[in-house]
């Protein structure tokens, strides 16, 4: 300690405070606070930091290399989807589980207890941050397709409405499989191995399953959506959101409802 | 206000919190005793809803945390200084604590100021010292001006400057009408402090009352140049005496029939010598306290507790 005050403190005792009649916590609010505490934290924006950083240097690979990789709006496309698919689930997952691991729960439900708006505001900002480096992305593709056009190269312009709102669901789903996690473990470690180890393991099951991997492999239901070809595919693309969103979300919001927080 | 009828928890076989009723007034401050492990976390954290009992209620205004709209305009709580994100920093901490109760965020530098953090305040709270946290902790309770205090043990980490000053807070906050509930394992860290006492043992609210009434002394202690006189003249008023070393006499006083004038009278009358008559030093609630800590190793499931 290195400083104290030893001046009277203000009355803070104040019996004419409102009552407990006060109106209750708006949803909005519970979204800003919920927004402020995804970004305002030295990991988050690290992470977010690196995130843009990642995804302008993927972007330089379909520059850069011309001659390997397709000169088309898609597959332009393709790289800043990649980028935030690898560190966008680990900030949705950082923003459920540091509730956990930094056992500010503590303080949480003890200003908002009814637990499940508070998860409902956390699944609601991962969605609104993923819209937002969804455009990022876009936009960072449309500088890349701009600086590839002013250099003289022909692009085969194949972008259709297909492939745009496939690549907007594709960042979409791949936050909520994080939130799920999260939501679920209460654990930042074991969610973020698990997000990245369960997609690799269910797509080398598929190699040997291939009739199951439509179903389930999320890989697989994320290429779909990413080149476009999501809506032959809904029934499939369905059963894995079930499986890989709806399932474990549920059971999130269940256990952390009912849990005792210490 | 706080009050609770008979909570009652156990975790698995093991009881931990056994039949608490606390009931805490505005502008008092209570102090809830008991060695580590006795229950007195679990009680708090029954209290805001953050573990359920198995039975007994508990409310706060009148109402049961979990129904409170907004609660932390109501009651400030503050269980455990390290339970704050290390990579946020302390005035982030305090903005979202404001901002989650709908006061100005503004109302957020005026508490750091208020606990002395304005000079850390843009450091993360990962770089604070456990004393730090505390103050941040308080910080956080107090900045939706809440007319209750809920603490648990927010001594832990504090130099005796620093209790001095968290002492001098809560006094103002009680004199102001406020309630205040805290916990410590230590009864001379909140004897200073309290008006109240309740002190839980193994789950179960061992004593409990104003500490005035707690630590006073339950008899008097006489002391003679001529002990055989003062002894007879005791017997005579058939007031029941315990002799001790040095020609001393303890006398007990708890059933009110026995006053320190009264045993004056009987010694003028008797013409016996006193050259002391005074309360016998109040070791009763220390000796009770420690007694119970030395029961509690033998329980070592509730040390979590």
């Amino acid at each position: 300690m290195t400083s104290t005050t030893t001046t009277r403190p203000v009355p803070t005792g104040n019996a004419q405070a409102p009552g407990p009649a006060l109106p209750g916590i708006p949803f909005g609010r519970l979204l800003r606070v919920e927004w402020d505490k995804a970004t305002n934290t030295r990991a988050a924006r690290w992470l977010l930091g690196l995130l843009a950083a990642s995804t302008v240097g993927l972007m330089l690979a379909p520059l850069l290399a011309p001659s390997s990789i397709d000169q088309t709006y898609t597959s332009y496309l393709s790289f800043p989807a990649a980028a935030l698919a690898i560190l966008l689930p680990v900030v949705a997952i950082l923003t459920l589980t540091s509730e956990w691991s930094q056992r500010t729960a503590l303080t949480t439900f003890t200003q908002e207890p009814r637990r499940t708006r508070v998860i409902t505001a956390k699944v609601a900002v991962s969605l609104l941050l993923a819209g937002a480096a969804a455009v990022f992305g876009a936009l960072i593709t449309a500088a890349g397709l701009g600086v590839a056009a002013a250099t003289g190269r022909e692009l085969d312009a194949n972008l259709t409405a297909g492939v745009l709102v496939g690549y907007l669901l594709s960042v979409l789903l791949n936050v909520l499989m994080g939130v799920a996690l999260g939501a679920l473990l209460h654990n930042s470690a074991a969610a973020i191995v698990l997000s990245f180890a369960l997609p690799t393991a269910f797509a080398l099951l598929g190699l040997a399953l291939k009739s199951w991997a439509d179903w389930i492999d999320p890989s697989t239901t994320l290429t779909w959506l990413l080149q476009g070809q999501w809506p032959g595919h809904m029934p499939q693309i369905l059963v894995s959101v079930a499986v890989w969103v709806a399932i474990p979300l549920a059971a999130g919001l269940v256990r952390t409802v009912r849990c005792e927080i210490t | 206000m706080i009050t609770t009828t008979a909570l009652t928890k156990s975790y698995g076989n093991a009881p931990v919190v056994r039949d608490v009723s606390l009931h805490c007034e505005p502008g008092t401050i209570t102090g809830f005793l008991g060695p580590n492990g006795a229950g007195k976390s679990t009680t708090l954290r029954m209290i805001v809803g953050l573990a359920r009992p198995d039975h007994g209620t508990s409310t706060i205004a009148g109402r049961p945390f979990v129904e409170l709209p907004n609660p932390t305009r109501v009651v400030g709580t503050l269980l455990d200084p390290s339970a704050m994100h290390a990579g946020r920093t302390g005035r982030a901490t305090t903005k979202i604590a404001a901002r989650m109760a709908g006061v100005p965020t503004g109302r957020a530098d005026d508490v750091l100021d208020l606990v002395g953090l304005t000079h850390a305040a843009d450091r993360r709270v990962g770089d604070y010292s456990l004393g730090m946290r505390q103050r941040l902790g308080i910080a956080q309770t107090l900045v939706a001006e809440p007319q209750v205090l809920i603490l648990d043990e927010p001594a832990n980490g504090l130099d005796p400057e620093g209790i001095a000053w968290m002492r001098g807070l809560l006094r103002d906050f009680a004199d102001d009408g406020g309630t205040v509930l805290l916990s410590s394992h230590l009864l001379h860290e909140v004897q200073a402090t309290v008006d109240h006492l309740v002190v839980i043992s193994q789950g179960a609210v061992v004593a409990s009352g104003p500490l005035t009434e707690l630590l006073a002394s339950s008899s008097l202690l006489l002391r003679t140049p001529n002990p055989q006189a003062l002894a007879r003249a005791l017997s005579s008023a058939r007031i029941d005496y315990r002799p001790g070393p040095d020609d001393t006499f303890t006398v007990d006083v708890r059933d009110g029939h026995v006053t320190a004038e009264r045993i004056a009278r009987l010694a003028l009358d008797q013409r016996v010598l006193l050259t002391e008559l005074r309360q016998s030093d109040s070791l009763g609630l220390e000796q009770l306290f420690f007694s119970l800590t030395a029961t509690t190793t033998a329980h070592p499931q509730e040390a979590a507790a």
